[in-house]
């Protein structure tokens, strides 16, 4: 690796720890939240926002932008974490996460965020939603992405398999889709919920170009994210990414029932501890 | 089974307005409660009926029936996050001669799955219980959440029974109820912590009829749902301040007790108000108004109902009293009503 390429991903890891406790901070407003989600995808949207996607954070809609859809609704404090580390929001407005006319609602609408491009609380929208907007981008002849960020839970949901043909036949080499694959849903661990694979070779199956990688490794993420805009067939994309709910706070990573996480006040402490202690060097 | 009943909390001050926005209650203070009342119900139920099983779309743990699916594991399927799928296969569970209680939230059992309900269970009479969480303004979470649609949803389809309930009494007692109707239902369902009021009334739920709860000169107010507990706390409340109300719990939505609502409806020198925790476009308040305008009953009418339009996300108890469906909402209205 190049040494360019060495200060890129340990400046990344620092943004991607900033991203961490961006989510930390939010979540304790509350005392729970969907917050060892966003520890463990952090990785992924920081590479997203701050390595791949062209983006003007003071100009949210600029027409030149590549797309952002939270297909996981309530990966909304992730995705807020995230966009303040980019630059759409001020750190300030963190602590108004959840509450009463924040424009920070704990499922994340288009309506609310600056740089927020889908109402996705129902899931299972965001690939149909990229469908379209792939289709439209082609249309005006434009060179931007869709990027969708989807839960492994979330893949049950038909529409998604309905768009993923749709993509693979309009060759809507524009969309990169992007799997959280964190082995949980709402009832529990994802497998023994409603295994949904072989992913790799369904989607293969399906006409992607697929990619699968560590989901907490930035180095991995940095070339599949650059395979996927680069990849020279006319297919949609996707990346699966495995990754690790709560990565970054080892009590958290340890904790077996954590789609929805409460914690003891005196314990928020712990969890910045806990991060702070695995600060990127 | 009146087990596991919570004496009310001490009153609190009023709620911090960073309450978090998922977690949904319909619980006021100064309510007991009682933890489950649908997974429980049953789970007892399922000890006589062998032919009932469960399913739910990734949200059992959020809809009470993983009591069920603990207690019977064999006798539930775990659909996955797939709620169109799991309508359809209810129905076809239906078909074979089984009766599934099938859960998810309103909206997605609503919004989601209509078609499929429709074609795949409704018309096809299959003998389906379709029991929603977090229906009307329960949940802060926003509108992908907020199912305020649902009652006006199902009353469009033809062949399906909607039932709105109260509280855990209700509940407990439709579960029944509902097994020994043969035919598709739509129920509503509170979960976790449920308020117990009706067992103070002298009520049984019974499938189609309208029960009234007490009389009153001044108001008969029409409720459904947990908006009866709110007008049953008003009419308390506004007794004090010389105003009589009467209330008629209608927790069958459709078909109408048209007979009872006419009746009482027709007792001249009240004022007329609906409740119901949905929007005011398409539920209670439109049946109850084309019934009485169909049965040549003219009272003066008022509806309280959530707005038609896609509300805020926030706190649960800022956004009922903010749409209008809090205990103190109810008495504010009537009140300037009358
Ligand atoms: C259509 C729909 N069905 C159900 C839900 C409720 N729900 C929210 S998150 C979730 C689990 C999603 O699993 P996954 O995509 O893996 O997300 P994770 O558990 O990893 O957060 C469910 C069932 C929903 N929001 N939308
Ligand atoms: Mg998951």
């Amino acid at each position: 690796m190049s040494e360019g390429n060495l200060l890129h991903n340990s400046r990344l890891a620092e943004r991607a720890h900033r991203v961490r406790h961006n989510a930390i901070t939010m979540a304790e407003v509350h005392g729970q939240g969907y917050v060892a989600q966003a520890l463990g995808v952090a990785d992924v949207l920081s590479v997203a926002y701050l390595h791949a996607m062209r983006i003007r954070p003071d100009q949210p809609e600029w027409e030149d932008r590549d797309r952002f859809l939270l297909s996981v609704g309530h990966y909304g404090i992730a995705h807020y974490a995230i966009l303040t580390e980019a630059g759409y929001l001020p750190e300030s407005e963190l602590v108004t996460y959840g509450c009463d006319d924040s424009r920070l609602p704990m499922s994340g609408m288009a309506s609310y965020t600056p740089g927020a491009e889908m109402s996705g609380g129902s899931i299972g929208l965001g690939l149909p939603m990229a469908v379209g907007m792939g289709l439209g981008l082609k249309r005006k002849k434009s060179s931007s992405f869709v990027y969708t960020l989807m839960g492994d839970g979330e893949l049950a949901e038909g529409p998604t398999w309905e768009a993923a043909i749709s993509a693979s036949h309009y060759k809507l080499d524009n969309i990169i889709a992007l799997v959280d694959f964190n082995k949980v849903q709402a009832d529990g661990p994802s497998p023994t919920i409603m295994s949904t694979e072989p992913l790799v070779a369904k989607f293969e199956a399906f006409g992607f170009y697929v990619q699968r990688v560590d989901g907490n490794d930035l180095p991995a993420l940095v070339k599949a994210f650059d395979n996927a805009r680069e990849h020279p067939e006319p297919k949609p994309r996707i990346i699966i990414c495995d990754t690790k709910m709560g990565c970054g706070v080892d009590f958290l990573e340890a904790r077996e029932k954590n789609h929805f996480i409460r914690l003891e006040p005196d314990e928020w402490k712990r969890a910045y501890e806990a991060l702070e202690a695995r600060r990127p060097a | 089974m009146n087990t596991n009943v919570q004496e009310p909390t001490v009153k609190s001050s009023a709620p911090a307005p960073s309450m978090p926005a998922i977690i949904a209650s319909s619980v006021d203070e100064g309510h007991r409660t009682k933890a489950a009342p649908f997974g429980h119900a049953l789970v007892e139920l399922g000890r006589t009926r062998p032919e009932i099983v469960g399913m739910s779309a990734d949200l059992a743990k959020y809809t009470d029936i993983h009591i069920f699916a603990q207690a019977y594991p064999d006798r539930f399927y775990q659909m996955g996050m797939s709620e169109q799928l799991m309508a359809t296969a209810a129905g076809g569970l239906a078909k074979e001669g089984f009766i599934p209680f099938a859960t998810t939230y309103a909206t997605f059992a609503a919004r989601r799955c209509y078609d499929f309900i429709s074609q795949g269970v409704a018309e096809q009479d299959a003998n389906v219980k379709f029991v929603g969480g977090l229906p009307g303004l329960t949940t802060g979470y926003g509108p992908s959440h907020q199912a305020t649609d649902d009652l006006a949803i199902f009353r469009a389809m033809p062949n399906i029974t909607v039932i709105d309930p109260c509280d855990a009494l209700d509940v407990e007692q439709m579960v029944t109820a509902v097994a020994d109707h043969h035919g598709p239902v739509y129920m509503r369902m509170l979960r976790g912590a449920v308020p117990l009021v009706l067992d103070e009334y002298n009520y049984r739920f019974e499938l189609g009829k309208a029960a009234l709860l007490r009389g009153g000169r001044d108001v008969l107010v029409i409720s459904t749902g947990f908006m009866t507990m709110r007008a049953l706390d008003a009419a308390k409340d506004l007794q004090k301040d010389g105003v009589d109300v009467a209330v008629l719990h209608v927790p069958t939505v459709k078909p109408l007790d048209e007979v009872t609502i006419l009746r009482e409806a027709a007792r001249t020198g009240r004022l007329v108000v609906v409740a119901e925790n949905h929007t005011i476009v398409g539920g209670l308040g439109e049946a109850v108004a084309g019934c009485l305008l169909r049965g040549g009953v003219a009272p003066a009418f008022r509806q309280i109902a959530l707005p038609d339009r896609f509300l805020s996300a926030g706190s649960l108890p800022v956004l009922q009293d903010r749409y209008g469906i809090s205990r103190k909402a109810v008495i504010d209205r009537i009140k300037c009503w009358l």
